[in-house]
């Protein structure tokens, strides 16, 4: 079923969308190559630093037309979106005659200025890559907004998250889920992460599976001191009435500042559990209508000590996976 | 060494050369130290000079924090309570290289600079509840953290010379 809009297009552009709409997907060879560009991505999006954004797309928009064989397109990373009153540009695919066509991104939202979410971002950028593909890859005239369009981005988009990730709980999910499996989920975790850990020394500890990519002790250092941030952020909902809850971090930016790598990880773990051991003693002593309190976080908007638990649930199971990933030296 | 009383009649000008100064301050008082004696402590309680930089480090952190809070509400809010002490233990201080975290520290006060000078009249009077000082506001800071510097820096040669 065609969109309403292709009523409206000469026959030859009838010809040139049907194509389109018939191809659901793009496979790349070796997506598992692409996975480390994909996380160094995320990892760049979290500095809220434009430069390493760029670096980082323009590394895996290479590493993606390399994979599929197709001439180079230039890559453009931009701060605050262009608004109008149809909404805002997310990202723009221009062809110039003599030149390498350019994908320009943006990677903060028009109003509030936020850099975007991770796969927000991602889905972008692979949306300007998939114009590139049609000319480039499937040889189409022009490039249209198909289903079938919409169907090799997201082909794409799964190839590159890996299943393992896609299967986790998200924070929807968890939100989901009763406040009493949130909170089994949070005592878990420093027995868990002991787990993984095992016998292992400092020195393999410390070991960073990619330039960019926290070593495990980071990660043990970063679950410690947000611990804190989240103890403060609860102390601060329940002392007063919707207060202002400050960002922090951000956490690359207390990994290099605290020396996280220097740090200790058996005293990194204990003092993680002890923190997490005094959350869940407060949140425990909630009543149901606690859990509803909250405040104003300045990028998150209002955030409950219901979606904050949440959030810490999710945030748990990312960093656990990542722990675990950085032992196999895995970025 | 001035009182915290003292500094607030000083002009903000002045109190902001203050806090200007220190990052240099600090980097002349542990230039030529070993880790050794940055990392010694005068007594089983007492600081090192290493955890005195860092000590530093964090709390400008925690007062740009406590800044953004302030000039966020409409009311003024209930300011946490810090517990230095728990801090030097879980960051582990005395692992750090001092001279990345003076580093951090000079980067920070920058930014808290930069904070100040951007600030209205009406802003200064802003404030918030300090769980041991009361109502505290913006311009009150000031003279805290100039004050703060002060007892810190007289705290860290002491560490040098092995006094507590």
């Amino acid at each position: 079923m065609p969109f309403a809009y292709y009523a409206r297009l000469t026959r030859s552009q009838q010809a040139i969308y049907r194509k389109s709409d018939e191809i659901v997907e793009v496979r790349l060879p070796h997506p598992a190559a692409l996975h480390p560009a994909v996380t160094a991505l995320g990892a760049a999006l979290q500095t809220e630093d434009r430069e390493r954004v760029q670096r980082a797309s323009e590394r895996l928009i290479r590493d993606l037309i390399d994979a599929l064989g197709v001439p180079p397109v230039r890559v453009e990373v931009l701060a605050a979106r262009p608004h109008a009153k149809w909404g805002e540009l997310h990202g723009l695919y221009t062809v110039e005659r003599g030149r390498a066509p350019r994908i320009q991104l943006w990677m903060r939202t028009a109003k509030q200025r936020r850099v975007v979410a991770f796969r927000t971002y991602l889905r972008t950028l692979l949306h300007e890559v998939g114009h590139h593909l049609d000319y480039a890859l499937l040889q189409l005239r022009d490039s249209y907004h198909t289903e079938g369009f919409y169907k090799r981005e997201s082909s794409l988009f799964r190839q590159l998250v890996d299943e393992e990730r896609a299967a986790r709980p998200s924070v929807d999910a968890w939100f989901r889920r009763t406040p009493d499996e949130r909170l089994a989920r949070l005592a878990s975790t420093p027995d868990e992460l002991a787990g993984v850990i095992g016998r292992r020394g400092p020195r393999a500890l410390a070991r960073r599976p990619a330039p960019e990519a926290w070593a495990p002790v980071e990660v043990l250092c970063h679950l410690r001191d947000i611990e804190e941030l989240f103890g403060e952020r609860v102390a601060a909902i329940l002392s007063m009435h919707e207060p202002a809850l400050p960002a922090a971090g951000p956490s690359d930016r207390w990994a290099a500042e605290r020396q996280y790598r220097r740090h200790d990880p058996g005293a990194a773990l204990a003092h993680f559990r002890r923190r997490r051991g005094e959350s869940l003693e407060t949140l425990v002593a909630l009543s149901p209508s606690d859990w509803q309190r909250g405040g104003e976080h300045v990028s998150r908007g209002r955030l409950t000590i219901d979606l904050l638990v949440a959030l810490m649930a999710s945030h748990d199971d990312n960093h656990v996976e990542q722990l675990t990933r950085a032992l196999e030296d895995k970025p | 060494m001035p009182t915290m009383e003292e500094y607030a009649t000083q002009p903000r000008e002045q109190r902001m050369q203050r806090l200007a100064r220190t990052a240099d301050e600090l980097a002349a008082a542990i230039k030529g130290q070993d880790d050794a004696a940055l990392s010694r402590r005068p007594d089983a309680k007492n600081w090192a000079a290493k955890e005195i930089v860092c000590h530093l480090r964090d709390t400008e952190e925690a007062f740009g924090t406590r800044f953004d809070q302030i000039l966020a509400m409409d009311v003024d809010p209930k300011l946490g309570g810090a517990n230095p002490d728990r801090w030097a233990e879980e960051r582990q201080y005395l692992r750090n290289d001092v001279a990345e975290a003076l580093q951090a520290f000079r980067t920070r006060r920058a930014e808290t600079l930069q904070t100040f000078g951007k600030l209205t009249s009406g802003q200064w009077d802003k404030g918030g509840l300090h769980p041991v000082r009361g109502r505290i506001t913006l311009d009150g800071f000031l003279s805290l953290m100039a004050w703060h510097d002060d007892n810190h820096l007289d705290q860290l040669k002491r560490a040098l010379q092995g006094r507590a």
